[in-house]
């Protein structure tokens, strides 16, 4: 780095501005009382958007997201990983157009995937909530199958034949040492297959046509009215921190694990 | 033979689960899209061949690719500049790049619909930097609906750089620590590293990235919906407000629009596989 030494944290300094600075006023808003226009502070501090934010149905839209990001996660992490395993196993030109085929949600917009498979889902009356669980699996499996892919690529099978030659069975061997291999993968991929849903908007807000009230579905009304800036930051923190933490406790976990 | 075919077949059955309902997805939405856009799948009435929703408004429409087009490569230039130098910052300073490591890799996570609410608090005229910069009536740039997209560029930027920044890591953190060791023995400045030895092999992953970056950025639509301009509109918006519309006519434009954002991303994707294989092929 140019500069020296002080040179160096400057741009340690501006780089850690860069990415965390969108969010400072969020975490002020979140708890600002009165902050009118010049001031660069809040001038009172309270909880008024979280109590705004309980009464505009927090809890409710909280366990639906909860729950459409933990169904993608259940649906997708499973596919993803038989898939992967498939895909690994076929021959060469099977394989190819099985993994371009399921990587290939990641180059439509999901605006466009969302409008044209509406008609459908309405002449087929599938309810709202299936399609949208339907359209946020298809997005979710490239991030799934590539997970697994990438974890399968570096597993090499004499892990278990060498269990198996020193006298474990076929159960012995997957329990003992495929599952804790695959561990990380696994918990990678639903993490991924579970922000899909948990932060998915547009896919909501076309096919679930109002009913489903998600996180973001509520947060969106708000940060597109003005006037609702302790409501957005509410609800943001409340989008944003959950994941935060699960991925501090999968690094911690993964660490602890490493010293043992 | 025989035993080879039975894998073959055991192997298919297996990714079945995931295959069918992408493939129902893509030929239902693409299909359904298409047959809509020339008026043989209308909402009510009978269905009449027409190109009118392809051709009736095309100049609008291609005002609303040349902005996306505009968001995407903007970002994706501000987004790998970044990102490449936060990762070369990573892997260069291994005690204060943890830092920057942490906070890019926290940013990941972020939803764009909740960046996008956070850069509006940050950039509006009277936001928080106009604040900090004691300018909120007057004289503080219109960056939220501006007329150079400034704010949803913005966005894109701050998250897309930390995906940028995570991949080239995640791609060089084995190789680059010895090389960049050998370098400084044989007398390279830290700058001189950088452009030496980091960028080069760096390049196919910001490739990479930076592809992905474009292609996500022109099909995006919360980013320019709440910090874009209303007119001219990005692809995604007025295929959104298209498709939301009480008129029944503007339904086939709606898909006019979304198939033709799905032609721009498979063409940014194909030019940019080529650009990577000739890149590799250089070396």
């Amino acid at each position: 780095m140019p500069g020296g030494g002080a040179g160096r944290v400057l741009i340690g300094l501006l780089l850690v501005l860069w990415f965390t600075l969108p969010m400072v006023p969020v975490a002020l808003w979140a708890v600002a009382g009165r902050w009118h226009a010049p001031a660069i502070l809040p001038q009172t501090y309270s909880w008024e958007g979280w109590s705004a934010a309980a009464s505009s149905g927090l809890f409710p839209a909280l366990l639906a997201s909860a729950l459409l990001g933990a169904g993608v996660a259940v649906l997708a992490t499973p596919l993803g990983f038989l898939a992967a395993v498939s895909i690994r196993r076929l021959p060469r030109r099977y394989a190819r157009p099985v993994e371009g085929i399921l990587l290939a949600p990641l180059a439509i917009p999901p605006f466009a995937l969302v409008m044209g498979m509406n008609v459908v889902l309405l002449r087929a009356h599938v309810p709202a909530a299936g399609g949208v669980l339907l359209l946020l699996v298809v997005t979710a499996l490239p991030y799934t199958v590539f997970m697994f892919r990438s974890a399968l690529a570096g597993y090499d099978d004499r892990f278990e034949e060498a269990a198996r030659s020193l006298g474990a069975s076929k159960a012995q061997s997957i329990r003992h040492v495929r599952l804790p291999l695959l561990t990380a993968a696994t918990s990678r991929a639903a993490f991924l297959a579970f922000l899909v849903g948990w932060g998915d908007y547009i896919v909501t807000l076309i096919v679930g046509g109002g009913q489903l009230r998600t996180l973001p579905m509520t947060l969106a009304s708000a940060a597109s009215a003005t006037g609702n800036e302790q409501l957005t930051a509410v609800l943001s923190l409340t989008v944003v921190l959950p994941p935060l933490a699960l991925l501090t406790a999968l690094l911690l976990t993964r660490r602890h694990g490493r010293i043992r | 033979m025989s035993e080879s075919s039975a894998t073959t077949r055991r192997g298919l059955l297996l990714a079945a689960p995931a295959v069918v309902p992408v493939v129902v997805v893509l030929a239902g939405s693409l299909g359904a899209a298409l047959l809509q856009s020339v008026g043989l799948m209308p909402f009510a009435g009978p269905a009449t061949f027409t190109l009118e929703p392809w051709t009736g408004n095309a100049g609008e429409l291609a005002r609303s690719a040349a902005v996306s087009l505009y968001i995407a490569a903007a970002s994706t230039l501000l987004a790998g500049t970044v990102g490449f130098a936060a990762a070369a910052y990573i892997l260069a300073m291994p005690r204060t790049g943890r830092l920057v490591a942490a906070v890019s890799a926290a940013t990941i996570p972020i939803p764009h619909l909740i960046g996008a609410g956070a850069v509006g608090l940050l950039l509006s005229d009277a936001g928080f930097l106009a604040r900090i910069l004691g300018m909120p009536d007057g004289g503080f740039p219109t960056f939220v609906g501006g007329p150079f997209w400034s704010a949803v560029i913005f966005e894109y930027a701050w998250k897309e750089s930390a995906f940028v920044a995570l991949v080239i890591v995640g791609s060089l953190a084995r190789s680059v620590g010895g090389l960049c060791d050998a370098a400084a023995t044989l007398g390279a400045a830290p700058l001189q590293r950088i452009t030496h030895v980091v960028l080069p092999l760096a390049l196919p992953a910001l490739a990479v990235s930076g592809l992905i970056v474009f292609v996500y950025t022109l099909g995006s639509y919360e980013v320019p919906w709440l910090l874009g301009r209303i007119s001219p509109e990005a692809l995604p918006v007025r295929a959104v407000r298209l498709f939301g519309s009480i008129d029944l006519d503007s339904r086939p434009q709606a898909m006019v629009t979304v198939l033709l954002s799905v032609l721009a991303g498979a063409a940014a994707i194909i030019g940019g596989l080529i650009l990577l294989r000739r890149m590799r092929g250089l070396r």
